[in-house]
């Protein structure tokens, strides 16, 4: 290890799923004869990292899907063994493995405790099992439970519930159950989110299901009720959508929100290094034959300017509680976010979905409700860069 | 006068859908003034929006050639009419270039409300009428009974009328050879001073205005110094000639008893009144064409650009518009909603649609354009007299000893079966019904007395709708009544927006305020707090609406992927954030107005 080495994320995709969720448009297959060949291709592009590999020092690793829990033992170790060849992991590091009740089994996971997974995400998104059926979910509230005992058993201490609210006919008493359940297990930290339905899922075809949809008064109490109901639980709001026992913030995903660098592998991953953007192709095939190929594997990539690093940063920060902290935005940007900021600011301050804080400014949570407006409000954005 | 002899100035009448321009095109073609294969369709309408709505805005002529049986070739002039409410004065205008005029009725449908007006205006004028029966290729054709009804409800002799098919060009001759036979020569005195009719003018940008008159008596050629007796204007002549099928023909001299066009590098077609007589500046004529009068519009509306920074575009837009529409007007205006724009004024609904339409698509222009108005007479405590055309600038009811809206004289033909229909409708628009006559035993002709502002939104549509799509509207002008008038604002978050306050009938106000509430509830979106709409009159509110706030816009997931995505997200908010009009501290979208204005819609 290097003294001046950087810090780095990493996140792996694991495009497998046993069945695509109804709501779910994250990049995923369920015809699962391509691990073999998916197992290969990803430890071999990371192999060819390892130039890079050598001027940071990862202190996280987060295993994303798709459902990673659905890999082989074989081919997990094969990849995790690959990491720790290519990267050097701080012995701190956080590694999180999202994983789906009902794909767990004790020897599965007293391997991901020997590997160094010290962080599981379970989707349990429902604890009513007629919403999970609604959702296409593979378990019942019961196996999650079940695969929930395991994890603990086998020592895993640092736990995430994903929950979904703002489901279709969902009432505010029966997400608030589901709440009063997830709390009752008491998990580390809980990602809330809201339900959105994209286009390319069987949600986003169905042409009724909007009008099933709790409407906008209706799911607004629904968030404020729930996070609410948290707080006073212990989970402290560090984002729009998540909560954590103290010291639990999910490491990683804080990296997205406050700009630092994530290197990602794996069909539709999305990297940021060096204040560049790559995407690899969202397409398992073609990111298998390329890597074969040693040929391009980036859809697109992009090399932000100053101005748009200026505006990821205010994007992101603002999805935190603790929000801008302008000290650092002068540090990065060289500029005084008060004058920057405090005249466009000034009237979602007087409506109360914005408030002056110690170190900056952050949304209400009222505010995050609406942080989409109120962005695109303050923010000058310049349009198309991609293209 | 052998010359005038073979002279035939005739106009054509008939409904919207009877099929005039279709048997224009017959006509041009029987007379091979145009090979079939050459002729794009329908070459009299030549604005694209006229094709699309099926109707002819601008008059246009056409010099023809017809070889008859007598053995004798004559020369046509065929003068095409407007065919819509809005432009009657032109109508009247272009009949009286003519010694006669086809009136073509619909062998299915029957005479129509319009097809009568006109033909009322042909028959004041002395015009000879020769009726023509079209569509007679249609199974339901009844020649025999729109004969009759031609003779019972006109009185004027329809027995053995041409029956045609301007579509398979059926009997087209026997119009022809009526024409020769029927229509009466010109009789212009060649000799006497010149005095032409002006029946239409447009803008040409290489030769300036390009006019299309009558020539009565006289003759002109180029070099001659006209003027124009109504405007006083005056012009050397560049050019004259005739209008072919295949465009201008120069002449050397045009003369008593033709049709023709005059060039005289004249600006704006402000200067070549239709109506308005061209006479010879050193030896005049002594009396002016009577009837004349300027281009009056009747409907008033705001126009502003969507995008603020497009004023200036706007504005040149209506100038050049207005190169080729003597009966649009407008001058600059201010709104605290819309920023600036322009008050224009129309002939009427259509006119202001036209015009609307063609700005939009021949200069891009995104355009909000404000309620209409109509011109309120109001006579003030003081004594004097102030004409309203903008709700906007109405005075403290206190002030107004009377108040005046505009009325028409309405003329309506319906089928029995919708007659109930139809007078209900009457009725919830204030109309006053004066009488009822029986056309035939299934159609009635209804007259009303109605107010302009009742019929300028939405009373054709509604009409048409009361009535399967069988009744028929004419209407004039016929002065101003007494009304009870008020003006209703509508105050968003407290605040008036002045591009939505209107004049109405006090009896109609609330019903009135209480849709406009509910259309910008339903149309104005969630801003960040809750927005009250009212409607209110005198500043007490008759109505009241609310906005709610916004409770929810936010992207539930954030993570490495999703930034670039969520930021496109913002762009595209942002862009559509721009094209809002910022009222006070409501944020409003143009649709929203266009939503609103359109009020009547059911």
């Amino acid at each position: 290890m290097f003294q001046n080495q950087k810090p780095l994320g990493l996140y792996i995709h694991v495009p497998f799923c046993a069945h695509k969720c109804a709501y779910c448009d994250f990049y995923s297959i369920t015809n699962e004869d391509l691990i073999q060949e998916y197992t290969m291709a990803i430890t071999e592009h990371m192999r060819r990292k390892k130039r890079i590999a050598k001027n940071y020092l990862v202190d996280s690793i987060f295993f994303g899907g798709g459902t990673p829990s659905l890999l082989p033992i074989e081919s997990f170790c094969e990849i995790m063994k690959t990491v720790r060849e290519v990267f050097d992991i701080s012995p701190t590091a956080e590694i999180t493995l999202e994983a789906n009740p009902g794909t767990l089994d004790s020897k599965k996971l007293a391997v991901y405790r020997e590997l160094g997974i010290n962080r599981l995400s379970l989707g349990l998104q429902s604890a009513d099992d007629g919403e999970l059926r609604m959702l296409s979910r593979i378990h019942t509230r019961d196996e999650f439970e079940h695969s929930y005992m395991l994890a603990r058993m086998e020592g895993f201490t640092n736990i995430n519930i994903d929950l979904i609210y703002a489901l279709p006919r969902q009432t505010k008493e029966k997400l608030l159950d589901s709440i009063d359940y997830v709390i009752s297990m008491g998990p580390e930290h809980i990602s809330f989110y809201g339900l959105s339905i994209e286009p390319n899922t069987p949600f986003g075809r169905n042409k009724n299901i909007r009008a099933l949809l709790p409407d906008e008064d209706e799911q607004y109490d629904m968030y404020m009720a729930a996070c609410k109901t948290l707080e006073s639980a212990g989970y402290l709001q560090y984002e729009i959508s998540n909560f954590a026992k103290k010291e639990y913030g999910c490491r990683h995903n804080i990296k997205y929100w406050t700009g630092k660098e994530y290197l990602s592998f794996g069909p539709s991953a999305t990297s940021f290094i060096d204040n560049m953007e790559y995407k690899y192709l969202p397409d398992i095939e073609r990111y298998i034959s390329c890597v074969k190929k040693e040929s391009e594997i980036r859809e697109r990539e992009y090399m932000f300017n100053h101005e748009e690093l200026e505006t990821r940063f205010v994007m992101t920060f603002m999805r935190l509680r603790a929000g801008i902290n302008a000290e650092e935005y002068k540090r990065r940007f060289g500029l005084d976010f008060e004058k920057e900021y405090s005249e466009k600011i000034e009237r979602f301050i007087q409506s109360g979905h914005m408030v002056k804080t110690a170190y900056g400014y952050r949304l209400t949570r009222k505010g995050m409700m609406i942080s989409n407006y109120i962005l695109s409000d303050i923010l000058d954005l310049l349009p198309d860069e991609l293209e | 006068m052998d010359r005038q002899e073979k002279i035939r100035n005739f106009s054509i009448i008939a409904h919207i859908d009877h099929g005039k321009s279709t048997l224009a095109d017959r006509i041009l073609e029987k007379t091979q003034s145009i090979a079939t294969r050459d002729m794009e369709e329908q070459i009299l309408d030549n604005m694209d929006i006229e094709r699309e709505r099926g109707i002819t805005i601008k008059a246009r002529a056409v010099k023809l050639n017809y070889k008859a049986s007598d053995g004798e070739t004559y020369e046509f002039n065929l003068i095409d009419t407007p065919g819509h409410v809005d432009f009657n004065y032109e109508v009247s205008r272009s009949l009286g270039a003519c010694e006669g005029a086809l009136l073509v009725v619909d062998a299915t449908q029957g005479i129509e409300a319009q097809t009568l007006a006109n033909t009322y205006l042909a028959l004041e004028q002395n015009l000879e009428i020769i009726p023509v029966v079209n569509k007679i290729d249609l199974p339901s054709a009844n020649i025999e009974g729109v004969r009759k009804e031609i003779e019972d409800v006109i009185g004027i002799p329809a027995e053995g009328c041409p029956a045609v098919s301007a579509k398979t060009g059926l009997n087209i001759e026997d119009i022809l050879e009526k024409i020769v036979t029927d229509i009466p020569a010109p009789e212009g005195d060649e000799n006497a001073p010149l005095k032409c009719l002006i029946f239409d003018s447009y803008y040409d940008s290489y030769r300036g205005v390009v006019i299309y008159v009558r020539v009565m008596d006289g003759k002109l050629s180029a070099g001659q110094t006209i003027r124009l007796m109504n405007t006083g204007a005056t012009f050397e002549t560049v050019e004259v000639g005739y209008m072919s099928a295949f465009g201008l023909m120069p002449a050397k001299e045009i003369s008593a008893g033709e049709v023709g066009y005059i060039t005289a590098s004249i600006k704006s077609v402000a200067d070549t009144q239709v109506g308005d007589t061209v006479t010879d500046d050193d030896n005049p004529t002594a009396e002016a064409f009577p009837g004349f009068h300027a281009a009056q519009p009747m409907v008033y509306a705001g126009i502003y650009p969507a995008d603020g920074a497009k004023y200036p575009d706007l504005r040149d837009a209506l100038e050049k518009l207005r190169l080729n529409d003597a009966a649009l007007t407008f001058e600059p205006e201010t709104s605290i909603a819309l920023g600036f724009g322009f008050r224009c004024g129309f002939l009427g609904l259509l006119h202001m649609e036209i015009i609307a339409e063609r700005l939009e698509r021949e200069f891009n222009l995104d355009l909000v354009t404000t309620a209409p108005s109509v011109i309120y007479k109001l006579t003030m405590r003081s004594g004097e007299t102030i004409y309203i055309d903008n709700p906007a600038n109405y005075p403290d009811p206190e002030q107004i000893a009377k108040a005046e809206e505009p009325v028409v004289k309405a003329s309506i033909i319906v089928p029995t079966d919708y007659v109930g229909g139809i007078m209900e409708l009457c009725r919830d628009r204030r109309g006053d019904y004066k009488n009822m006559t029986y056309i035939d035993s299934s159609r009635v002709e209804l007259h009303y007395i109605l107010p302009l502002n009742e019929i300028i939104y939405d009373f054709f549509d509604a009409l048409k709708s009361r009535s399967k799509g069988y009744a028929s509207l004419d209407y004039e002008l016929d002065g101003y009544l007494e009304s009870k008038l008020v003006k209703l604002e509508v105050l968003l978050n407290g605040e008036v927006v002045d591009a939505l306050s209107f004049i109405v009938h006090s009896d109609k106000a609330y019903s009135r305020g209480r849709k406009i509430v509910e259309k910008l509830r339903d149309n104005i979106p969630r801003q960040l707090f809750e927005v009250p709409v009212q409607a209110a009159i005198g500043g007490r509110v008759i109505a009241r609406e609310t906005v709610r706030a916004m409770r929810k816009d936010v992207l539930a997931k954030c993570y490495g992927g999703d930034i670039t995505r969520k930021k496109k997200l913002l762009e595209k908010q942002k862009e559509g954030k721009k094209r809002m009009r910022k009222l006070g501290s409501v944020e409003v979208p143009p649709e929203t107005f266009m939503a609103v204005l359109k009020l009547d819609e059911e």
